[in-house]
């Protein structure tokens, strides 16, 4: 008797106490309204305020603290009325006579428990049955579950008998089940929050006779982020509880939910078995597992060496690949490149897979063995966008290795091929200066501009662009260049600085060497050759410590042929991601208007990128037809980065300043150059404009002032146009 | 008399209502027993679900709040506990305190789609209101405190000068919808807002009963002027895109739920009737943009709110055939007894 009082004190204790970590105000009240309610006795009401007097006190429940005070309440002392309760039988005898021997025996355990000084019946199943005929339906719905219908049948007693009480205990059960049955559902439905709020109201759920509830109170727990209320709900269950399953699965379902340490927490509890056994022995290979993989996620975990070991056993024992596998990733989140290198080989050899071939890769990379890497990697590049950001690793590194490394073609073109489709910017960049090194200008530009195109921001890019421009003689592109940079690249804009270096590079630069024919794409500037003598550009480490972006989505530029668009269709029938390519491909053959229509169907594409790309190309399409206000509204139709926004919206500004201007509406050409100013520094053809527009306004003085600043810069269209305002002004006194 | 001025007679009647349910102790419900007998041998099964029949014998929040109503209406305490265990046990289960909309007695688990309906939510939390007072009971009223607070918090949003009513928590606001916020009007329950205001307070409750009067003065589409049941609040009113655009099942209920709430507002109740009333009482589901009629509903319990309109406007008694209660389908039968309690309790000169 007095051990079971034990039990069931002890474990109203702790439920109080992992209860009340939800909401110790609801629990108290709730508790104070039960216990009042249910009028089975005063020394129960007592025992209750006093656990949770202590619950309230103490964070973690302490079974044994309990345990020891509940044994003196069993011997009388703190339980002075508890002589003769009111017990209340009526369940007791419904399940005897339904023969229900089960519940029967729980029903009197439980009975035991409430009132110490209770003495069942000798021959439980020969006692009388309720001769209350109603009360008995009321039991027999609540046997067989049907809450809502007790409900019912109480209310309607209470309308016909003025003053009938159903039995406490009934009531109690009634509010238990319910509140068991709505936790159960709201954990099936994700509904965490409730899950907790039931489960504070209803402490007597949260026993070792329900652990299906209690670990679905600490999975709530460990779904809202409350890990240690969770940890508190698993402990109750390792301390408390006897069913060997549900321990076992206790320590299953918490190590899979609960972080390293707490884990540890839990697994102090392993009882040993007589036989010398550990009760949680066979679990031991998966929670080894579990604690590695748990490392590999966090460089910084000390995971215990003893699950290191028995995970380095198992691949002895059993040669599992994805054993392998774990301890690689744990070595190499820890920088132990050597050993990782050697687990993921292993899994490598013994099954080849995404996971074991990055691994793999990235200890190769470490290691700037970046051919290996490449080839090791490429089968599996689109295995996951992790693989495929390893593997423009392993490239872009590989391409930036000084001296360059002689790579094969077939190599050299499966690599621009990846590039391409997965629009790697550093990838492409290093593909620009690999071109560079090999003395290939005219691709280098091309991979740069590639390279900017899918980075706009990528500075590196744009100085390597600007360099191969220079090389191959386009002053006009390298001032551009320079115009888009001003005030972000130093060495953008120091670029060619002076006649004589650029005389001396000129002479040291007589003939680029162009080995690879110019596709129809390459940059279109034939002007004379402007070079520079900037030292090569350090660019050979930057990325292998910075991952470069991967995401695979669209073909570009080298993969389109030309041909691939001539045939006339009608774009609306393309996947988006086809009409997308089919409208860089009429862009490159200067058929803009097609273009156009080709990126509207690529509009449509559900991925945002793919949009932002539409929006742009639509953009960049009218505006070369000379269509600005469709290009204004196609630029628009999705976001955009900012550099492509800020290059959209000068071009389209400055067609509007032109046409504007050539409208002769000069006021308007000055709000234009004014929008286009706060955007972006002024080109100097279009400072020459906004001085027309003075002249043409007969604003003289700001015209010349505007002209004056350009002609110093040697620009002779702007020294014309000094001489244009003197000639305005010499007639304008004639007139 | 403008609808303001009756809202404030509705209101004072409703402070004076504890006393009124205190003397009408005793006294049977505005649902007579027979009538709630026949409603509950066919549309309440007995674990407490209201059966939708009409919708492959599901259940949602919206029946089961229809069903305490009616329990209430029909003085069954034991019936509201039935009703209210199943709900509150298989319904009432969202992390914010709403209730689940839907559930469908042959999956697992049941619930098959966790957002809410807010007039199911009005409606269980009026029926808890009204029963907490009628039958007093502090948990009925703590748990319409609970869903009325929810619904402020959670569903009533303030956009474009106007307070709406979200039908849902997900899925209908300005961030969720090209055009939303989208609104149902029919899921303003008039009568439902000063009696959930004596559980939660707050000034919003008028601020819903006044944008929503505002609302349906402006909703006049079509050739027939009728509100449509799905409306976009984005700018203008309009029809909601990916809705039928008609006046249709959910909006018939709405000239019934004006009357209940103690409307006399002649113009717009003319207005909808007109809108919608065809031979003989029947009521004319429309399309909003061309007005011509979709659906001639000759359902007994469609019918009788054309003829308690006639009544309130033109003192029209009603026709013996809708006086009479037998069940037909889950929500025509449920507005009949509605409508017909209306009658008992307000309009004896209709019956």
């Amino acid at each position: 008797m007095k051990s079971s009082t034990v039990v069931i004190a002890g474990i109203m204790f702790t439920a109080v106490g992992i209860a009340g970590f939800a909401d110790d105000g609801l629990l108290r009240r709730n508790l104070g309204a039960a216990s009042g309610a249910s009028g089975s006795g005063e020394g129960v009401q007592e025992a209750s305020f006093g656990l949770v007097d202590k619950g309230a006190r103490s964070t973690v429940p302490e079974y044994q603290q309990v345990a020891q005070n509940t044994q003196q309440p069993a011997a009388g002392t703190t339980r002075p009325q508890a002589a003769a309760p009111v017990v209340d039988e009526s369940a007791l005898r419904y399940f005897a006579s339904k023969g229900d021997t089960a519940r029967l025996q729980a029903e009197i355990s439980r009975l035991r428990a409430l009132y110490p000084d209770w003495t069942p019946p000798k021959d439980p199943l020969a006692v009388p049955r309720n001769k209350d005929v109603q009360l008995e339906t009321m039991w027999q719905l609540y046997s067989e579950g049907r809450y809502a219908e007790v409900r019912k049948a109480i209310a309607e007693r209470q309308t016909a008998e003025t003053g009938w009480k159903p039995p406490a205990d009934l009531l109690e059960r009634l509010n238990v089940a319910e509140a068991r049955a709505r936790l159960v559902n709201s954990s099936d439905l994700k509904q965490y929050e409730t899950v907790i709020e039931v489960a504070a109201g209803t402490p007597s759920l949260l026993t070792c006779s329900e652990v299906d509830v209690l670990w679905r109170v600490a999975d709530a727990f460990v779904q809202t982020d409350r890990p240690d209320r969770a940890r508190d709900a698993y402990l109750y269950v390792l301390k408390n509880c006897e069913s060997a399953p549900e321990r076992l699965a206790t320590v299953q379902k918490a190590v899979s939910g609960l972080p390293y340490d707490m884990a540890q927490e839990l697994l102090a509890f392993e009882r040993t078995a007589p036989g010398g056994v550990a009760e949680f022995e066979s679990l031991r290979d998966d929670l080894a597992r579990r604690f590695v993989a748990e490392g590999d996620g966090d460089g910084k975990l000390a995971v215990d060496p003893k699950y290191i070991q028995r995970l380095e056993r198992l691949v002895e024992t059993e040669g599992l690949a994805s054993d392998a596998l774990l301890l690689g990733w744990y070595q190499l989140r820890r920088d132990n490149m050597a050993p990782a290198e050697q687990w993921f080989r292993r899994a490598h050899d013994k099954e080849d897979s995404a996971s074991a071939s990055q691994g793999l890769a990235l200890t190769l990379i470490a290691r700037k063995a970046h051919e290996d890497a490449e080839k090791v990697l490429y089968p599996w590049r689109d295995a996951s966008q992790d693989a495929k950001a390893t593997y423009f690793a392993a490239t872009a590194n590989l391409l930036a290795i000084e001296p360059p490394v002689a790579l094969s073609e077939e190599v050299l073109a499966r690599i621009a091929q990846e590039t391409t489709k997965g629009r790697d910017p550093a990838t492409a960049q290093q593909f620009g200066w690999y071109a560079r090194a090999m003395e290939q200008p005219a691709t280098a530009a091309q991979w740069f501009t590639t390279a900017l195109r899918w980075k706009p921001d990528d500075e590196p890019s744009a100085y390597g662009l600007a360099l191969s421009l220079s090389q191959l003689g386009d002053t006009a592109g390298v001032v551009e260049i320079q115009r888009q940079w001003a005030g972000r690249s130093e060495r953008i804009a120091r670029l060619g600085e002076t006649e004589e270096e650029r005389r001396d590079a000129i002479a040291r630069q007589q003939q680029p060497p162009v080995r690879e024919p110019v596709p129809a794409t390459a940059v279109q500037r034939t002007e004379p050759v402007v070079v520079t003598r900037q030292p090569a550009p350090q660019t050979t480490t930057r990325y292998v410590t910075e991952q470069p972006v991967a995401v695979a989505r669209q073909p570009q530029r080298t993969v389109r042929s030309a041909t691939g668009c001539r045939t006339s269709i009608n774009p609306a029938q393309l996947s988006p991601q086809a009409a997308l390519n089919r409208g860089w491909c009429l862009m490159d053959l200067n058929r803009p208007l097609e273009a156009a229509e080709a990126f509207e169907v690529a509009l449509q594409a559900p991925a945002s990128q793919m949009r932002e790309d539409a929006a742009y190309g639509q953009s960049l399409a009218y505006l070369r037809a000379g269509l600005t206000n469709k290009a204004a509204v196609a630029a628009t139709r999705s976001k955009q980065s900012r550099g492509r926004v800020e290059e959209l919206q000068s071009a389209i500004l400055a067609d509007r300043a032109i046409a504007a201007f050539d409208a002769k509406r000069y006021r308007e050409t000055l709000i234009f150059l004014d929008q286009l100013g706060q955007i972006s520094t002024q080109r100097t053809d279009l400072m020459v404009l906004r001085g027309y527009a003075y002249l043409n306004l007969k604003r003289y003085a700001e015209a010349r002032r505007i002209f004056e600043a350009v002609a110093a810069t040697g620009n002779r269209d702007a020294q014309r146009a000094l001489a244009d305002v003197s000639k305005a002004q010499e007639i304008w006194p004639n007139k | 008399m403008t609808w303001r001025s009756v809202l404030l007679l509705a209101l004072g009647l409703v402070v004076a209502l504890p006393q009124g349910h205190a003397k009408a102790e005793g006294r049977s419900g505005t649902v007579s027993a027979e009538d709630w007998q026949s409603y509950k041998a066919k549309f309440l099964d007995p674990g407490g679900r209201i059966v939708d029949d009409g919708n492959g014998g599901i259940s949602h929040s919206e029946g089961q709040g229809y069903g305490l109503l009616l329990a209430v209406l029909a003085d069954s305490s034991a019936d509201f506990e039935l009703i209210w265990s199943f709900t509150r046990r298989e319904l009432l289960l969202r992390n914010d305190g709403l209730a689940a909309w839907k559930w469908s007695p042959s999956e697992k688990p049941h619930v098959i789609d966790i957002n809410n309906a807010t007039d199911g939510d009005i409606l269980i939390a009026y029926a808890l209101t009204l029963a907490g007072e009628r039958w007093k009971r502090k948990d009925y009223l703590a748990a319409a405190a609970k869903i009325a607070k929810s619904i402020l918090d959670e569903t009533v949003a303030e956009y474009g000068g106007r307070t709406l009513l979200l039908p849902g928590v997900a899925g209908f606001s300005a961030g969720d919808r090209d055009d939303g916020p989208v609104v149902n009007p029919s899921y303003w329950v008039f009568e439902a807002f000063p009696v959930l205001n004596r559980v939660a307070p707050s000034p919003k409750w008028k601020a819903l009963q006044d944008g929503g009067q505002a609302m349906l003065d402006a909703l006049q589409f079509g050739p027939r002027k009728m509100p449509a049941d799905w409306v976009s609040a984005r700018t203008r009113l309009k029809p909601a895109q990916g809705f039928p655009v008609e006046f249709g099942y959910n909006a018939l209920r709405i000239p019934l739920y004006l009357v209940r709430a103690g409307s006399d507002d002649t113009a717009l109740l003319s207005r909808l009737r007109e809108g919608m009333l065809g031979e003989d009482g029947d009521l004319l589901l429309s399309d909003v943009a061309t007005g011509s009629v979709r659906a001639t509903l000759n359902d007994p319990g469609y019918q009788f709110v054309n003829h308690i309109l006639a009544c309130v406007i033109e003192r029209v008694p009603l026709p013996e055939r809708v006086k009479v209660f037998s069940p037909t389908q889950y929500y025509p039968s449920t507005l009949h007894l509605l409508g017909l309690s209306y009658a008992k309790e307000k309009r004896p000169e209709c019956l």
